[in-house]
């Protein structure tokens, strides 16, 4: 070295080493080559070779140094490839053992997924993102639903024997369910789509034809319970079927099949079934088949108002036949016994099969009312069937029993559109059981007109309470009577007087009869007796309503107590004076209306073991030419003995017309009350308000006439309670 | 009236010869309106009467007619009336000069009916009554002056204490006024009437005759049941129907 200058600084400076740390192309390949390897191994069942950590790092550089595209398209291809060679062999597999290669596929599919899918999961996490590429275990379901599920070769094939399978079950066969529940979940896990397109569908539609096959032969073959039977056991199979190895999504669509194909397509024929529908199952009572129907037909469109029709239909023409048999017209007590029977029978029904369903219970009360009320005589059968259970019907029942009774007919009377008609019937009734003592209990008696209170209000019983009110006063009264007179009375006949409020009973002025002399020295003292007590009053004898117990002595000296009407006794006393009296003497002597005198006559000298009385000719009926005499040949085993008691009957066909005229009558009057009421409050009101407004206020009572109304109207405005407005005819204004 | 044309002038006529108004009344009506006849009658008619009538003149007229021991004219005066009116009893303008003396009841004025009502008239003798004929007449052809004649008949016609109209009294009257209004159904309703009905009317069914005549078709077409009409008519329409009438 030659010294020359000083020595000369020199700057060091650190560079990158860049060829070692770029991964080239040709490092790329070779790794891509080991993982593809490595994916093959796993598809082979050959893993256990392979180090997870080697190829999770060689992964990872790859996506590290920009050839994730690579990685992923080699992934991609490689698992295409493998089940392509997956599907061949699937395709291969022999018979029944299709379904079984393939799920074992399907599950080394799955276990390879995983496998791979942990070994990429570095570029699931990064590359997949930002490149938008399908996550690996995803691709690998969809590459297995287009490869294996959508092959030609399989995908037809599957569907096929899967549906093959159920068909045979179906059939009764016992399948493997556990390789179906497999099968199905797989096509789940491929999607909802997968499973509902390319199983579901043709599984309904091939249910849909097989149950529109069966239900035909079943038709055909089956009587209506029987078919429903095997209905009922198709749905329930079907869910079952559900629940062990399909979607549980499926079950509200397959169940729809059944039911239309089962039930919907054939709910008229089967309840018109002959001799085995819904009408039979009806008059049978047959709980379990209608339960059975009802619970199936539920499930369908309009299933249930089918049922409810037909029930209908069968309710109003069976009701309309128990209203109109002039058999059952015969006997007022069975005619209601029947109705309320019918009414107990499909109360039954409605309860043990439909459910307690109100529609049902709706349509059992409409049809009820419609043919209820077809026999204009209802509410007075109604009544005499109260008078009946009142009379005797209800003698030692507990109070239980009695109110259960008594609530069913207040069940038929709810039912009655003119129960103002009942009314004016029961009040009559109630009159003559007060009046002859024949009450099976005053509670029992006021217990039914509570019930009629709280269903029509106080307006409706009041006059009814009233008439116990005079029974209870009369009862005072005559205690007084006897306790203050019983000396001027000395050893004369027991009077017993019922006084009756006027207007609060059904009485008919009638003409008073000659009372034997013996009664009427007893009856004047307490009329002197009841009018010094109570000033202003009028009393009136209604001798047409009351009863008599007489003591007689006959031929051989066999003595009977006799119990008879008033009239009875009027006429039983003449023959004390006499042997033989015409029918014109016994009128000219007791003054007895000529109807009331002969339906008396025919009682003592007409009947069988209580003819008390000969007539001369014999016939069964009186005439005015007959002679009467003191039957002495007269024998009874008993001692008591009664006689043609008056007991309430239903009405002669005039007698009818008579009461309805009455009810029609009393009408008008509330009819124009309400109408005042409502025009008061109002004040100006159009004719159809008034109309709608007053049947609005009375049909609880009863439905008032349109026509009626409209009259009433105009009698109110002839009246001048009315006007119509100068402008608009159709508008009415109160004049106060 | 060399200035009037040849339709003009006939209308005029026309107008003088129902109404008995004057050339000059006539002119002045149709002028009003237009020369729309049927608008000149209500031109006229609305008209307050202009006449002022002599009240000793009417004064004298009605003791003329009355009766000699009550202060009223009654039978034998209308009689009398009718006589030197030269028209017949049964005239319908005998019922409208009752409608304008507001005569409460049928063949009897009292001195303030009399009198107010030619007063309203304008007239004050027998002679200018007479010639007012014409036109009281015509007041029947206007429709509000029918309406109220035609309610005002059914208390005119009454017995006295009555609420409703006699029957045959209330056939008669309708004929009478029907036949100023060609009511096709008039025959048959008071046909009808003694068929079915044979009671008295009641001033409502009076009255909604009328709307009825007014307002129903004489085919039916529009009517309504639930019209509000009175149940007689109602029955009426079920009749027409029952007999293939309409």
């Amino acid at each position: 070295m030659s010294s020359g200058g000083p020595p000369r600084k020199r700057n060091f400076k650190i560079e990158a080493f860049k060829n070692r740390v770029d991964l080239d192309p040709k490092y790329a390949e070779r790794t891509w080559k080991v993982l593809e390897h490595a994916i093959h191994e796993i598809y082979n069942r050959n893993a256990s070779g392979l180090s997870f950590e080697e190829l999770y790092r060689s992964a990872y550089n790859m996506v590290l140094h920009k050839y994730g595209e690579k990685l992923y398209d080699g992934l991609q291809s490689t698992m295409t490839w493998r089940l392509k060679e997956i599907s061949k062999s699937i395709e291969a597999a022999q018979g029944g053992l299709f379904l079984e290669e393939l799920n074992a596929k399907w599950m080394d599919h799955n276990k390879a997924l995983q496998m791979i899918r942990d070994i990429l999961m570095y570029m699931d996490r990064t590359y997949v993102p930002t490149s938008h590429r399908t996550p690996v275990h995803e691709l690998g379901l969809n590459l297995w639903r287009d490869h294996i599920i959508h092959s030609p070769m399989i995908h037809s094939r599957l569907v096929n024997t899967l549906l093959d399978l159920i068909k045979r079950e179906r059939m009764g066969e016992v399948i493997n369910r556990g390789l179906m529940r497999s099968i199905t979940k797989m096509l789940m896990d491929l999607g909802p789509a997968v499973y509902q397109d390319d199983f579901e569908k043709p599984f309904l539609d091939v249910s849909a034809r097989f149950y529109s096959v069966e239900s035909q032969e079943f038709i055909v073959c089956c009587d209506c319970g029987n078919y429903l039977k095997k209905a009922e056991r198709r749905l329930n199979e079907e869910m079952e079927r559900v629940s062990h190895y399909l979607d549980a999504g499926s079950e509200a669509k397959i169940t729809s099949v059944v039911e239309k194909e089962m039930i919907a397509n054939h709910m008229h024929r089967l309840v018109h079934m002959e001799n085995s529908g819904l009408v039979n199952m009806l008059v049978d009572d047959q709980y379990k088949d209608l339960g059975r129907m009802y619970s199936l037909f539920r499930r369908v469109p309009d299933g249930l108002s089918t049922i409810r029709d037909v029930m209908t239909s069968y309710l109003r023409e069976t009701g309309k036949q128990l209203v109109i048999d002039p058999e059952s017209l015969k006997d007022p007590v069975e005619f209601v016994q029947r109705l309320l029977n019918e009414k107990d029978k499909h109360d039954k029904i409605i309860s043990v099969a439909f459910g307690n369903d109100k529609t049902f219970q709706n349509a059992l009360n409409s049809s009820f009312e419609y043919f209820l009320n077809l026999n204009s005589r209802s509410p007075e059968f109604i009544s005499l069937y109260v008078d009946d259970k009142l009379r005797k019907g209800l003698k030692g029942a507990t109070e239980e029993d009695v109110e259960v009774i008594l609530d069913k007919v207040m069940m038929l009377f709810r039912y009655l559109q003119e129960k103002d008609v009942f009314e004016k019937y029961y009040k009559q009734h109630l009159a003559k059981r007060l009046l002859s003592s024949k009450t099976v209990s005053d509670d029992a008696e006021r217990s039914m007109i509570v019930k009629l209170k709280t269903e029509c209000g106080y307006q409706f019983t009041s006059k009814l309470e009233g008439m116990f009110t005079d029974m209870k006063t009369s009862q005072d009264t005559m205690q007084d009577f006897y306790a203050k007179k019983s000396e001027e009375l000395g050893d004369g006949p027991t009077l017993d007087v019922h006084i009756l409020t006027t207007g609060s009973w059904p009485t008919q002025p009638s003409p008073p009869c000659n009372l034997p002399t013996e009664i009427l020295t007893v009856c004047e003292k307490f009329r002197a007796y009841y009018l010094g007590t109570h000033n202003g009053r009028r009393l009136t004898w209604q001798t047409n309503m009351g009863t008599a117990d007489i003591k007689a002595t006959f031929g051989k000296g066999q003595k009977h107590e006799l119990n008879v009407s008033t009239y009875q006794m009027c006429v039983l006393m003449l023959f004390n004076n006499a042997d033989g009296l015409t029918y014109k003497d016994i009128e000219r002597d007791t003054e007895i209306p000529a109807s009331d005198l002969k339906r008396c006559l025919q009682s003592l000298a007409c009947v069988k073991g209580k003819n008390v009385l000969r007539k001369e000719p014999m016939s069964k009926d009186i005439s005015e030419d007959d002679t009467f005499y003191f039957n002495d040949k007269f024998t009874s085993k008993l001692v008591k003995v009664k006689i043609g008691t008056v007991v309430a009957q239903k009405e002669s066909e005039p007698e009818k017309q008579e009461t309805r005229q009455r009810v029609e009558e009393d009408r008008k009057p509330q009819i124009e009350a309400a109408i005042v009421r409502i025009m008061k409050s109002r004040r100006v009101l159009d004719h159809n308000s008034i109309v709608a407004e007053v049947t609005k206020q009375l049909q609880a009572r009863f439905l008032p006439n349109p026509v009626v109304i409209k009259k009433r109207i105009e009698s109110l405005i002839e009246r001048e309670f009315l006007e119509r407005d100068k402008v608009d005819r159709k508008l009415y204004r109160y004049l106060a | 009236m060399h200035k009037l044309g040849r339709g003009s002038r006939d209308k005029v006529q026309q107008f003088m010869a129902i109404t008995g108004a004057s050339e000059k009344a006539a002119l002045q009506a149709l002028k009003a309106s237009d020369w729309h006849l049927e608008g000149a009658f209500d031109v006229f008619y609305s008209q307050p009467q202009i006449a002022v009538a002599n009240t000793r003149h009417l004064e004298e007229l009605y003791n003329r007619y009355k009766e000699p021991d009550a202060d009223m004219i009654m039978v034998e005066g209308i009689s009398q009336i009718c006589n030197d009116l030269q028209v017949d009893p049964q005239d319908i303008v005998m019922l409208v000069i009752s409608w304008h003396m507001k005569a409460s009841t049928m063949c009897e004025f009292t001195r303030q009916e009399f009198i107010g009502g030619l007063q309203s008239i304008g007239v004050d003798s027998i002679e200018k009554l007479q010639a007012k004929l014409p036109s009281l007449r015509a007041e029947l052809k206007d429709d509000q002056k029918f309406h109220e004649i035609y309610n005002f008949a059914f208390a005119w016609a009454r017995e006295k204490g009555q609420k409703s109209l006699a029957l045959e009294t209330a056939i008669g009257m309708w004929q009478l006024l029907f036949a100023e209004r060609s009511w096709p159904l008039i025959d048959y309703w008071c046909q009808f009437l003694q068929v079915r009905h044979n009671k008295a009317i009641s001033r409502d069914t009076w009255a909604q005759l009328l709307e009825f005549v007014k307002t129903i078709d004489p085919q039916l077409t529009n009517y309504d049941e639930e019209g509000a009409w009175p149940y007689l008519i109602d029955e009426f329409v079920d009749y027409l129907k029952e007999n293939g009438l309409a």
